[in-house]
């Protein structure tokens, strides 16, 4: 095996990973706001890149706008997802079961829809430097896949300054963590469980937009990248802000360099596999405290 | 369940309940005078319908067990499902084997694999083990494609022979139908029985509480597996029995999207009553084809369908119908 | 008297915070043995200990002479360690004749095989289980409620349905922790016959309570403070302890 061939994989790989860890992000913006698992992430990404696509190609934007559009229209999916959907759920006693059913229910109403809409076909928007690319030692990564790999590091980091250093983002926490205590120090807590499905579905939106131009725009994409992202999410500890880069990095890579020894084919096989085994041997992640049992 | 802890008090001399069982009896027997009777006077496509609904009943009896007995979301009865299907179809067509042969080497492998995997997955609860089984469908279907050797991949195993019971060549819906339909039912009976034995009991009380049932004794971990495995091996047997009627089977049949549907098969039902399966397969087969009518927006109301359950019928359809059941007694007691 | 359970210098901490230092006291068979202690001063992580819950940090749990530390709940509760907990633990979508037939589970030995095809030991097994709950339901006040569902229940009746539920299944030693906890004064005084009766039956009885009215019925009382035993003996022993007094008493 050459060192090129190697190098090729990784980079490979570790754009993968990034995929992986906006979807993860998602993910672990939503289990931290709500303590829900949003089967339905990946979907957020398809509705974001559709809407992308559709600005360019049908309003003949420029592509930032279409960015901007993809985003958005993923947050309005999860502010309307959490207003019409998981509410009247909670009112009605939701179990940890119910939210996840409720959540894959939509997952396949949005699929079906794009098939109904759009059809069977696969889209691609441009990336941002074109179909450019980068040469590293002999190995070529995409222009595009570094703005992804730069951006989706920014959003992470404000992320974390969101949640550390602005009011209405420790009052999020507060609202998760501790429902009747943040009550009653007079935060709203169900306009709080609105903002993290807006802010998941904004952090979906972007993915959409920013995977798109990688893999194609297709009605199946999400549930597949919805569980990868989640193992990325475990992988690196749902509780852990930057848990989800390192486990969509790890995840990435070890798909992407497994496949140069067995038929690619098997790809997804080797991802599950490694899904459940974390989640049997590090159910906390790889950055995670062990929980505190008992009391 | 409701239904089983109303019949168990035989000490209810009440004469009101005794009139309401009998009328429960009378419906019943319509209800099989109008099965019996269906390849009658039905078109053969609803017969179809109809098997696949009896299918559908068996495999979709193992996850409704697993949820409403004992708390598991399964999405990997279509890894068993296959399995079954597979197993029949390869050792029918490839080595010319009997069918029970298939029968018994699907239920075998399905039970192995359930054993082997069940035993770590099962440790895990909550999102993490309904995850986990997702993933299981997923390494299912991919090999179930790639490993063409012996599934044949996406062209599929075709030529799988006819059932024969006794001479009796099952070659047509309505022979199937007549097939399907006892073994479903005397499945359903066999489960019913496993609810109210000492297992049934400690199934019920682990989901319940699990702390208070290890106390009481009761292995959680050992018993969640045992009852994968039995969820495994209905979903084989179904999976065998598709292969023979169809003929023909491919991965299609064995995706991510059929281990959704027998889950969803078990929400809808509601999979506290082994009753409510068959409720619930009868939705999932005769929803899509009364809504294909509207075109192929059918998959989005479908999914339509599953999200206003999930809000308004946590307890499925089998649920909704014992609580109108009860009200319907408590109506009658009422002097 | 011999000690049926005894703890031997038992330590345990969650996340660096020791909750349990060295802690040792023995049960002995046949009496009730109290548990006494202020908030947070770990008794339910010693009772999580005790009954399997939780692995001890360090040190041992014998019971009946054996070292039990590394045995799973099922398999102390073979040995008739039985226990209920703070919050009553109901099997709530059961009825309570339901709840209390469960607990003879360990009593009956029918399978999963022998379930699905109802052969005539599931059979009788199910009727032994029934003959047992219909004999609790008799004995503990509850025939009345026995078709209601144990969710439904007031929580004192969940206590009392816990409470019958573990008799049934014939512990040696019987864990209660605040087995009052909840209940009215009538209540907890017929809570204390109850168990009276039983220990007088031949069950021993480890009881953690602060409610001091109940703890009047244990023969010997170990306190426990922040983490360890600060003193051991009988009632006027104990409330004679300055240190207890100073500590749980508050006075």
């Amino acid at each position: 095996m050459s060192g090129t061939l190697l190098l090729q994989s990784a980079l490979a790989g570790l754009t993968n990973g990034f995929v992986y860890a906006l979807v993860g992000l998602g993910i672990a913006v939503i289990f931290r706001g709500t303590r829900i698992i949003n089967a339905m992430q990946g979907e957020f990404a398809l509705v974001g890149g559709m809407a992308a696509y559709l600005v360019l190609e049908r309003l003949s934007l420029p592509l930032a706008l279409a960015a901007l559009g993809g985003i958005a229209a993923g947050g309005v999916l999860g502010w309307l997802t959490d207003l019409l959907l998981v509410r009247p759920t909670r009112r009605r006693g939701g179990t940890e079961e119910s939210f996840l059913l409720l959540t894959l229910g939509i997952a396949f109403a949005i699929s079906a829809g794009v098939l109904f809409i759009f059809g069977r076909d696969s889209r691609l928007l441009p990336g941002i430097g074109g179909e450019t690319s980068q040469i590293f030692f002999d190995a070529a990564i995409r222009t595009h896949a570094l703005w992804l790999i730069a951006i989706s590091s920014l959003v992470m980091l404000l992320l974390w300054l969101f949640y550390h250093r602005t009011h209405i983002g420790l009052s999020m926490m507060a609202a998760s963590i501790d429902e009747d205590g943040a009550a009653s120090i007079g935060i709203d807590v169900p306009r709080m469980r609105t903002l993290t499905f807006l802010l998941g579905g904004l952090v979906g939106g972007l993915a959409g937009v920013l995977v798109s131009p990688l893999i194609t725009i297709h009605y199946e994409m999400g549930l597949l990248l919805t569980l990868k992202g989640f193992a990325a999410a475990i992988l690196g500890g749902l509780s852990n802000p930057f848990g989800a880069v390192v486990g969509g990095v790890t995840l990435g890579l070890v798909e992407s360099l497994a496949v140069l020894s067995v038929s690619s084919g098997y790809k997804d096989v080797i991802a599950m596999t490694i899904l459940i085994l974390i989640m049997i041997v590090l159910p906390n992640g790889m950055l995670g405290k062990r929980a505190r049992k008992g009391g | 369940m409701k239904q089983f802890a109303n019949e168990v008090p035989s000490s209810l001399p009440a004469s009101p309940l005794r009139s309401a069982r009998y009328r429960m009896w009378g419906v019943v027997a319509a209800l099989f005078a109008l099965w019996a009777a269906a390849p009658g006077f039905a078109s053969r496509s609803v017969i179809d319908m109809l098997v696949f609904s009896g299918l559908y009943t068996i495999a979709g009896l193992g996850v409704a067990f697993l949820l409403g007995q004992c708390g598991i979301v399964s999405l990997a009865q279509s890894v068993f499902y296959g399995i079954g299907a597979y197993s029949t179809a390869y050792c029918t067509t490839h080595y010319g084997w009997p069918a029970p042969a298939g029968f018994a080497i699907g239920v075998g492998i399905s039970a192995a694999i359930a054993l082997a995997v069940g035993w770590p997955v099962l440790r895990l609860s909550g999102y993490f083990l309904a995850l986990a089984t997702l993933a299981l469908a997923i390494i299912g279907q991919v090999l179930f494609t790639e490993w063409d050797w012996l599934t044949g991949g996406t062209l599929g195993i075709g030529g799988i022979p006819q059932l024969n019971l006794f001479g009796f060549v099952l070659n047509s819906p309505q022979r199937f139908y007549y097939l399907v339909w006892p073994v479903a039912v005397l499945l359903l009976l066999l489960h019913r029985n496993l609810l109210r034995s000492r297992t049934g009991f400690a199934m019920r009380a682990m989901r319940d509480a699990p702390a208070a049932a290890a106390v009481l004794g009761v292995d959680n971990h050992l018993l969640k597996v045992k009852v994968f495995v039995l969820s495994a091996v209905l979903g084989a047997l179904a999976g065998s029995l598709f292969a023979h009627y169809v003929s023909f089977v491919s991965v299609d049949s064995f995706g991510v999207d059929r281990a959704i549907n027998f889950l969803l098969l078990a929400v809808l039902g509601g999979a506290k009553t082994v009753l409510g399966t068959v409720l619930g397969a009868l939705f999932i087969t005769i929803m899509p084809r009364l809504l294909s009518r509207f075109g192929d927006i059918h998959a989005v109301l479908f999914a339509g369908c599953l999200i206003a359950a999930v809000i308004f019928l946590p307890e499925g359809f089998g649920g909704a119908l014992g609580r109108m059941a009860e009200r319907l007694r408590a109506r009658q007691a009422r002097p | 008297m011999a000690a049926l359970l005894e703890v031997k210098q038992v330590s345990r901490s969650f996340s660096g915070l020791r909750v349990l230092n060295n802690v040792s006291f023995g049960v002995e068979a046949g009496g009730i043995t109290g548990l006494i202690g202020p908030n947070g001063a770990g008794k339910s992580t010693l009772f999580n200990i005790v009954s399997g819950f939780l692995a001890p940090g360090a040190g041992q749990v014998l019971y009946q002479g054996r070292d039990v530390s590394r045995l799973s709940v099922p398999a102390r509760s073979r040995m008739g360690l039985v226990r209920t907990f703070q919050t009553p633990q109901v099997f709530a979508n059961l009825t309570v004749r339901e709840n209390i037939m469960a607990g003879s589970y360990k009593q009956t030995a029918s399978g999963l095989t022998a379930g699905l095809l109802w052969t005539p030991r599931a059979r009788a097994d199910v009727a032994r289980m029934r003959a047992a709950a219909d004999a609790a339901c008799e004995e503990f006040g509850l025939t009345q409620v026995g078709d209601q569902l144990a969710g439904k229940l007031p929580g004192g009746q969940q206590r009392l349905v816990e409470l019958a539920r573990a008799c049934v299944s014939e512990p040696a030693l019987l864990c209660l922790d605040e087995p009052s906890s909840g209940l009215n004064s009538e209540e907890v005084a017929r809570l204390m016959q109850t168990l009276q009766r039983l220990n007088r039956e031949g069950l021993t009885i480890l009881l953690i309570s602060h409610d001091m009215d109940l703890v009047t019925i244990a023969s010997s009382i170990h306190v426990l403070c922040f983490g360890e035993i600060i003193a051991s003996g009988a009632l006027t022993q104990i409330q004679g302890d300055v240190r207890v007094r100073e500590a749980y008493l508050g006075l």
